[in-house]
């Protein structure tokens, strides 16, 4: 017995379907949309009730976070937001971002008078001193401002460097570890910074251990949905690193997201991160294929080839960072990673290749060429996580290939400064995120955030790729930059097609679910450097409407 | 006591797994840890697994083989954590790890020191795999880092070629501390240390094909040393010495316990952190250097570590020039 008829009227429906651009109704079904048009077109089908909430109002498809980590979740569940970029909260909160140290404390000591537990840890996250005013380092003593008694634990953005206060260095002994990650003053004292897990680990489980080790909390799911979902995400990728195969873990991701009041859909690549064997992978991703629900799927196998570029672990093509030469880390070795992508490829998988730098990119080409030759597939949709140095031949390569990509455009905006300055240069910080001679090339790209290392934000994500700008306002690279509605594509039906969701998600058609985001003004007809501050007014998920606060 | 870590590097098919091998199945009296990237990757016998939980692996001889999972640094604080802890831990890196980077996580816990980085070399490719595209950068940098570097494989190439990687290898890596072995397993019993590094003191090397390649000299004075003359005289081993151990007294802190490791060109005299004084040699200092035997030469390490004795000061006198010079 089919449901009721739900039909949305909004000022404009953009589609992003060139059968019918735009619209002005929607019907809804069982949360299915039935009908694009008119209102009377809508209401050839019979019976409805026409919901007018947002008749004001942009629709557009459904936005499509294509890369995120679960992480996020979880450090809104456990540790308070203090870094220097403007984020909201899953309660839709914005915190103003804090550029100063002075600024830090300040907010510290404000948090840490709330603490009434006076040997509770003060643990936050999202610090990067790197993108202050003054880049300045973060040191104990300024922590010690805080409390000089109260553990204090600072996560950076990138969750390669942590800040401790006195009290956390005493704890946990920092007197004896040696371990070079752990910095010290001239007179050989911990400054307070210490970078990388080998440097971290001790104070993380003195004062913060529920950051490590899986946690089956039903908050992280939630947090990980209502961060996104503020900022009119209705489909997001859990991007490799979670293990859905331990039993405990799916059994809590399927209770999360089988709640109606769950508000985004979750596409959970399967771990080739975490996982040694590509037997494994493979046997995993098969155990878990169509053992999600409505709102979680598998999809793909993420495999990590490189490091972070603003890390200066991505591996690069000569001539390797900047003034330094140096290069990156391999995550795998590419004879391994050779044999793992003709495994997966073998076997039907998808393949999600983590290249940050371009030769772990021309070593993923390579390995996928390979295995074409072995084994001819069409339509695999393998594809690029980053993929930020990419050149011309290379996407030649991939287009030829059947290889796509998710860039990383947000990194132009909050890194392109950084990059330009510290690890690429000149013209290969322009070079990033080559999104316009991707498209030119036919090979399909979209975008994303790569949350927690800058917010998911998938307007911002658009804008960046539209403006190519950077925090001070230069443009980088201005030939890369793609249109208004360019960029809205890869933010929807693009996503959808890496994702092997195109059937369902990623434009207004016939068909397809009911996933609209609402935006107050049109993306595709303001001043393209006013598209991240559109307001977002709520999402439709499956016919269901999702407010957003404020 | 504090538990050193070593970590073994080399490219892929250096021979890295056989050496972890012939640890787990040889460890020499040593309740040993081996923290590998995989288990896969190890070739543990059946009869000697004494049962699996999760990620550690606990052997019948006392040894346990823990898999890293995503978490390096978690996995090496939880064994420094064990009441029934290691005496040794063994860090196999991956393949194209940087071995530097991963000997990091070595003192990553006020339990664990770094004792040293063994790299394992390959020497019927390791020449032309530093031109590799991909991994020659990475393959010259384990090179680089390695204090001991344990050239593998020499018994598939002949002796000559033997010969011009390890002149090679005194190109690229001035400073370099080469073993070779065959089979990379025989140069297991080099990394293993007892508790503190005193077991070796007392142990004779074992025999056979192992004591062929490698002969030990030992020093043993009463009364205390010159310590600056000690650290002067390590600096300047000659590089067939691949590894020593000692325990000593020095003049600068008579009432300590010093120890002294060496794992290739890396070294470290430190004070005891346990002071046990009933414990054996109270005033006599030890050292043993374990060097290759066609190379190492016992009168010139005679003759290089004569300066470090200095005069016996009786007590008496000690304690008289310490209240003169108190105020």
């Amino acid at each position: 017995m089919p449901g009721p008829i739900t039909i949305f009227s909004a000022r404009k429906i953009i589609t992003m379907d060139p059968a019918v651009e735009e619209a002005t109704h929607v019907a809804v079904r069982d949360g299915i949309i039935l009908e694009v048009g008119t209102l009377n077109e809508c209401a050839v089908w019979g019976d409805h009730t026409l919901d007018d909430r947002f008749g004001d109002s942009i629709l557009i498809p459904g936005l499509i976070e294509s890369h995120a980590h679960l992480l996020d979740g979880l450090l809104w569940a456990k540790a308070e937001y203090v870094g220097p970029i403007d984020r909201r909260d899953p309660s839709g909160k914005l915190h103003k971002g804090l550029a100063s140290i002075p600024a830090l404390v300040k907010r510290l000591k404000e948090v840490e008078a709330a603490i009434s537990d006076p040997t509770a840890p003060l643990v936050g996250w999202g610090v990067d001193p790197s993108l202050n005013d003054l880049p300045d380092p973060i040191t104990r003593h300024d922590l010690d401002q805080v409390s000089k008694t109260r553990p204090i634990f600072l996560l950076a953005a990138s969750c390669h460097i942590a800040y401790v206060n006195s009290a956390t260095l005493e704890l946990a002994n920092y007197a004896a570890i040696k371990a070079p990650g752990v910095l010290r003053d001239a007179s050989g004292a911990p400054t307070g910074e210490l970078q990388e897990m080998a440097a971290m680990m001790a104070a993380i489980k003195a004062v913060a251990s529920n950051l490590v080790g899986a946690s089956t909390d039903a908050e992280q799911f939630f947090n990980f949905a209502k961060v996104a979902q503020v900022r009119g995400v209705t489909t997001i990728v859990d991007g490799g690193g979670s293990t859905y195969f331990e039993p405990a873990f799916l059994q809590a991701a399927l209770a999360a997201t089988g709640s109606p009041d769950f508000p985004v859909r979750i596409v959970a690549h399967n771990n080739g991160i975490t996982v040694p064997k590509v037997e494994d992978m493979i046997e995993a991703a098969t155990m878990l294929r169509g053992k999600g629900n409505d709102k979680l799927v598998f999809q793909g196998i993420k495999i990590l080839l490189d490091g972070s570029n603003q890390g200066f672990t991505g591996r690069l093509r000569p001539p390797g960072y900047l003034r330094t030469g140096a290069n990156g880390l391999w995550n795998r070795a590419p004879e391994e990673l050779r044999r793992i992508v003709s495994a997966m490829h073998a076997a039907g998988m998808q393949i999600v290749a983590h290249c940050n730098a371009d030769q772990a990119s021309e070593a993923f080409i390579e390995a996928v060429a390979a295995a074409q030759a072995e084994k001819p597939r069409f339509d695999h949709r393998h594809f690029i996580v980053h993929g930020q140095l990419l050149n011309e031949s290379q996407l030649r390569r991939m287009a030829t290939l059947g290889i796509s990509a998710t860039l990383f455009s947000n990194h132009m905006y909050y890194w392109g400064d950084f990059h330009r300055t510290h690890t690429f240069g000149a013209f290969r910080a322009a070079a990033m995120n080559p999104a316009a001679t991707a498209l030119r090339l036919g090979v399909i790209v979209a975008a994303h955030s790569d949350t927690p290392v800058s917010p998911v934000d998938p307007l911002l994500t658009m804008w960046a790729a539209v403006n190519r700008v950077t925090t001070t306002g230069r443009v980088q690279g201005p030939r890369e930059r793609v249109s208004a509605y360019e960029g809205l594509r890869m933010m929807t039906y693009n996503a959808a097609w890496l994702l092997h969701r195109d059937h369902e998600i990623g434009s207004i058609r016939v068909g397809k679910r009911a996933d609209f985001t609402v935006l107050a003004h049109d993306p595709l007809a303001v001043e393209p450097m006013a598209i991240k501050d559109i307001p977002v007014r709520g999402t439709i998920l499956g016919g269901r409407v999702f407010p957003t606060a404020g | 006591m504090n538990i050193p870590v070593t970590v073994i590097g080399g490219y892929l098919g250096a021979g890295k797994t056989t050496l972890l091998n012939r640890l787990l199945a040889h460890p020499q009296g040593v309740r040993l840890a081996v923290v590998v990237n995989d288990f896969g990757s190890v070739n543990i016998d059946a009869a000697l697994i004494a049962n699996r939980d999760g990620e550690t692996i606990s052997l019948t001889n006392g040894c346990v083989c823990c898999s890293i999972g995503d978490n390096l640094a978690l996995a090496l604080y939880d064994l420094a954590e064990r009441p029934d802890g290691p005496e040794h831990i063994v860090v196999e890196a991956s393949g194209v790890a940087d071995p530097a980077r991963i000997a990091g996580y070595a003192a990553s816990h006020p339990r664990l020191f770094l004792d040293g980085i063994v790299v394992v070399a390959d020497a019927e490719t390791v020449r032309a795999r530093v031109h590799d595209a991909y991994v020659g950068d990475l393959v010259r940098r384990q090179l680089e880092t390695a204090d001991l570097i344990a050239l593998s494989k020499t018994d598939l190439v002949d002796a000559k070629t033997v010969q011009q990687v390890q002149e090679w290898i005194s190109v690229e890596v001035p400073d370099a501390r080469v073993v070779t072995a065959p089979r990379a397993g025989q140069v297991a019993d080099l990394l293993l240390s007892g508790p503190g590094g005193h077991a070796v003191l007392y142990d004779a090397l074992p025999g056979g094909e192992h004591a062929r390649q490698f002969m030990t000299w030992s020093f043993v004075r009463g009364g205390v040393l010159d310590g600056d003359a000690l650290r002067t005289v390590i600096a300047a081993l000659p590089a067939a010495v691949v590894r020593a151990k000692g325990v000593v007294r020095l003049a600068e802190a008579p009432d300590r316990r010093f120890v002294l490791q060496l794992v290739g060109r890396r070294w470290s005299l430190e004070p005891d952190h346990v002071e046990n004084r009933d414990t054996v040699v109270p005033d006599r200092s030890v050292i043993v250097c374990i060097g290759l035997a066609d190379q190492l030469e016992p009168e010139r390490l005679e003759a290089l570590f004569a300066p470090v004795s200095v005069a016996v000061v009786p007590r008496a006198v000690k304690a008289l020039l310490q209240g003169v010079e108190r105020p």
